[in-house]
């Protein structure tokens, strides 16, 4: 990974190994697509999965009937800013890749406005909470669960934090 | 039609004048500690939304991380409604609650 960089006061790179970059998009398709499963005329289903109600926790703690409410009212748009938000890094990440003349070994050089960083530092935060649930991820010094399956995930999740750590970083970087 | 006629303000230490919000009015957003989001980000997050200060905006932040919660806002409820969406926009865990409840 070559981290974010910012150009101008809208304009943003980042370059990614080519299986990092597959690997990005993948987990944003991933987002964008179990997010848009679980809406419905009746809005959003939290209840089948975690990784879902933590991206639209309860806005109320003692008040479970205003919690619905609240819901009701917000998490149709939450939920399609999130999808939008997921295929915009996907697209950029897609975009990069069709570049012709990248040779195999090249890093991807993603091109990102300023539009598009509001979508990437919300998704990055989006996937990274999807991968923290999946982990079991509880507590601030938790490292998540440790068996063969996960290690890959643990590894990943590692690397998103670093990106998402040069993202902000980059966005403070004032031109 | 009235006619004003001059008045003399009581006041003696018994009338005292109360001009604090009613009781629902005073809400607060709450933003929560959790173990995913980045100190960098939360404190990015109340820098560009709620336009804090640098010095303000890791001072809210270090008391999510270090208390487990820290209110970010206080007004009318529908304010603080329009705050605690665009925190779940962010993917911060952010509730909203009456003031002193």
């Amino acid at each position: 990974m070559i981290g974010f960089e910012r150009l101008d006061s809208e304009n943003f790179t980042v370059g990614f190994e080519q299986n990092e970059a597959a690997l990005l998009g993948h987990l944003a398709a991933q987002v964008a697509d179990m997010l848009g499963e679980k809406l419905s005329e009746d809005g959003v289903d939290i209840a089948s999965d975690a990784a879902v109600a933590r991206l639209l926790p309860d806005a109320y703690t003692d008040d479970t009937a205003a919690a619905a409410e609240f819901r009701r009212f917000t998490a149709t748009d939450l939920v399609d800013q999130k999808v939008l938000n997921a295929r915009r890094v996907a697209e950029d990440v897609q975009a990069a890749a069709r570049v012709l003349e990248v040779e195999a070994l090249d890093p991807l050089m993603v091109q990102i406005d300023a539009a598009g960083i509001q979508a990437w530092v919300r998704c990055l935060t989006d996937i990274r909470l999807v991968l923290a649930t999946r982990l079991g991820i509880e507590t601030d010094d938790d490292t998540g669960r440790s068996n063969d399956e996960s290690e890959m995930l643990v590894g990943v999740y590692g690397w998103l934090g670093d990106l998402q750590e040069s993202l902000v970083s980059a966005l403070d970087d004032l031109p | 039609m009235t006619l004003q006629t001059e008045r003399r303000p009581q006041t003696g230490s018994e009338t005292e004048i109360d001009l604090t919000p009613q009781l629902d009015s005073a809400w607060i957003t709450i933003v929560w500690n959790d173990p995913v989001n980045l100190m960098s980000y939360v404190s990015w997050v109340f820098r560009s939304y709620f336009g804090f200060s640098r010095a303000e905006a890791d001072r809210r932040m270090l008391d999510v991380h270090n208390e487990g919660r820290a209110v970010v806002a206080s007004g009318v409820r529908e304010e603080m409604e329009r705050h605690v969406q665009a925190m779940h926009g962010y993917g911060l865990w952010a509730t909203l609650e009456k003031s002193g409840s």
